[in-house]
């Protein structure tokens, strides 16, 4: 069952006097269960596409369909709340609410989609334990190393019940230790929870951990291989 | 949730949102304060009005108040009094003749309104015997034949001290001129210097001897009430009851009180919206600021699904909840200086002259009522709210992507 359906995507900035094809007709299909890995040069369009994906940046044409919806024709707002109830977000710089402690931060997520408050409070300690953060429920970021801090933003990335989840260069910023960590812990989602998960990267380590490899180059997919 | 981001968000940048407390602190402690002392010296100035001089209402012959014709006065004065007393409100009533006059000594002759005064009844109505102290004699307390109090000021003026003597001459009741010695038995002093020296008080007994005025005829009588904001009210009670006589408030009699109880809340009004438009403009550059460096940050919320609505409110809660420390901070120290100071009294013996010349105390003593305080603060969320929509729209704008690709 595919989750989502890319048809000859584009994406061209205007910003310079010369057109940058950042995007250029890229055509995808992503099944339910994948544990996907965007992969390329810099500047070869993974961010832009990943951003169109999640509904942050509208395509100059082509479309985005998740689940049946085609987001580019959702309105500002409602575009946010597909985003809430429908998409996960991990950033390379964590970008976790700094005057938040982890629990808050994970349980900020439930609020916005006003679940019940006991419904939140257990989901939040699960997901806090699930990435090995059950003791530091109480710490705010700037108490948590680089790892930890990811570990929350994988935390609430999930709290939404997402259809999937975008990551994007999710280890950039984790040295050896923090990003294996955190591969297992995405992987072990992936396989007991069947959760989606696209990342882009550049790092060995997480290619080496995708069952299915895309490459992109000058905003063109050049190869998409299946690891099995 | 986001009451909790907007009031921690407050102390991310301790510094900053020292320094804008600290201004809003400030300027309010200034704009209260100012308004206080200015509130202060005009209600004492009222309340002097009152005291010493035009009680709450008077009542005179509609001819009286043209040039103190000395022949247009009130007839039955005990009976009226009797009514006037058993009207709900009215605390205290006296009687009054007034006319006008030339004090003299050896040397110098001055004008004055003489004041012919029922000495119990009037210490109902006026304070002005308690502006005599022990050594400036007593207001009617002693057993001389004719006594007469006048001001300080009016002493200087004649160059005589207690228990000199002074002479009175004015037209009695037949148009006749004639006069009276008068033996100073107290010398009174209130803010107002250039009243004190056109006023001298005698007993109306010993006055309506000289002047040959028929008993039961006064000229004015002097009625003070528990709230001086009924006495319109009263006044038109007292004119259904004796059409034939002029009833006026104070805010008729004196409409300089009037204006200025008026105008204190209007420039108060005034005073503050200057400060807290510009202490608006301040919290919009500040808040703007705040913008500019969370911009990643803010991205970071609507990717992940903080609508515009709710984005809009965490920036004005954080706006407003800033506006209000620094109000609160402001309002508790305008609160303990304007009640030290209340108490204390401000001195400016320095510009006593001055002050005095105009009918203002040179000690003031700075009052705020409570309901300012309930009306600064309703403003100041006001003015948080409405400093908060220019920053919150520009980080409505805010594109997602964009915005999370800041450093």
């Amino acid at each position: 069952m595919s989750v989502i359906k890319i048809d000859n995507l584009t994406k061209t900035y205007n910003e310079t006097q010369v057109p940058v094809h950042a995007v250029n007709g890229i055509s995808l299909t992503i099944e339910k269960g994948e544990f996907t890995a965007i992969v390329g040069p810099s500047g070869c369009g993974k961010t832009t596409l990943m951003n169109m994906i999640g509904g942050l940046e509208i395509p100059t044409s082509g479309n985005v369909v998740i689940n049946g919806i085609e987001i580019s024709k959702l309105k500002s707002n409602e575009l946010i709340n597909f985003r809430l109830n429908n998409i996960g977000f991990i950033f390379q710089s964590y970008n976790l609410i700094p005057v938040l402690t982890s629990k808050e931060n994970v349980s900020f997520i439930m609020q916005l989609q006003n679940r019940p408050k006991d419904e939140i409070e257990k989901r939040t300690i699960q997901l806090l334990q699930s990435v090995g953060l059950g003791d530091k429920i109480d710490s705010k970021p700037n108490q948590m190393s680089g790892g930890e801090q990811q570990r929350v933003a994988v935390a609430r990335a999930l709290a939404s019940k997402p259809k999937f989840v975008l990551a994007d260069e999710p280890t950039a910023n984790l040295d050896s230790k923090a990003t294996t960590q955190l591969l297992n812990i995405m992987k072990k989602l992936n396989e007991e929870e069947h959760i989606t998960f696209i990342f882009t990267t550049h790092d060995k380590r997480v290619v080496d951990k995708a069952r299915r490899i895309i490459t992109l180059e000058d905003g063109k997919v050049i190869s998409d291989k299946e690891i099995s | 949730m986001l009451f909790k981001i907007a009031w921690r968000n407050i102390w991310r940048s301790k510094l900053r949102s020292i320094v804008v407390i600290f201004a809003i602190a400030s300027g309010l402690v200034g704009g209260l304060g100012a308004s206080a002392w200015m509130n202060g010296m005009a209600k004492q100035r009222v309340k002097n009005s009152f005291d010493y001089q035009i009680s709450n209402i008077q009542l005179h012959n509609p001819n009286f108040a043209i040039n103190l014709d000395v022949r247009k006065t009130i007839d039955s004065v005990s009976q009226k009094i009797s009514e006037i007393k058993k009207i709900d409100g009215v605390k205290a009533v006296t009687e009054r003749l007034k006319i006008s006059g030339m004090a003299s000594t050896a040397n110098k002759n001055y004008g004055v309104t003489i004041i012919g005064v029922n000495p119990k009844n009037e210490k109902e109505v006026f304070s002005l015997y308690k502006t005599i102290d022990s050594v400036s004699g007593n207001y009617f307390d002693s057993q001389f034949k004719n006594e007469i109090v006048i001001s300080k000021a009016l002493a200087k003026k004649l160059k005589v001290k207690l228990h000199s003597k002074i002479i009175l001459t004015f037209q009695d009741f037949n148009g006749e001129l004639t006069g009276s010695a008068y033996k100073i038995i107290g010398l009174f002093k209130t803010s107002d210097s250039n009243w004190d020296k056109t006023n001298v008080f005698v007993k109306n007994a010993n006055l309506r001897k000289v002047l040959n005025i028929p008993i039961n005829k006064y000229h004015e009588i002097d009625i003070t009430l528990n709230d001086y904001e009924q006495a319109p009210v009263i006044s038109k009670l007292i004119i259904q009851k004796f059409p034939k006589i002029l009833s006026e408030d104070w805010a008729k009699i004196d409409p300089y009180n009037s204006l200025l109880n008026d105008f204190m809340g209007v420039m108060m009004g005034v005073f503050m919206l200057i400060i807290l438009g510009a202490l608006g403009f301040g919290i919009v550059n500040t808040m703007l600021m705040v913008i500019l460096e969370r911009t990643k940050e803010l991205g970071m919320l609507m990717a992940i699904g903080l609508n515009k609505r709710k984005l809009f409110i965490v920036i004005m809660l954080e706006t407003t909840m800033l506006s209000l420390v620094g109000a609160f901070i402001g309002e508790i120290i305008s609160m303990f200086l304007i009640r030290y100071f209340g108490i204390e009294g401000i001195d400016l013996s320095a510009m006593q002259q001055g002050l005095e010349s105009v009918g203002y105390s040179a000690i003031t003593y700075p009052s705020l009522e409570f309901i300012r305080y309930v009306q600064i603060t309703i403003m100041v969320i006001v003015t948080g709210i409405v400093a908060s929509i220019y920053p919150a729209l520009k980080a409505l704008k805010l594109n997602p992507a964009e915005a999370l690709r800041t450093v």
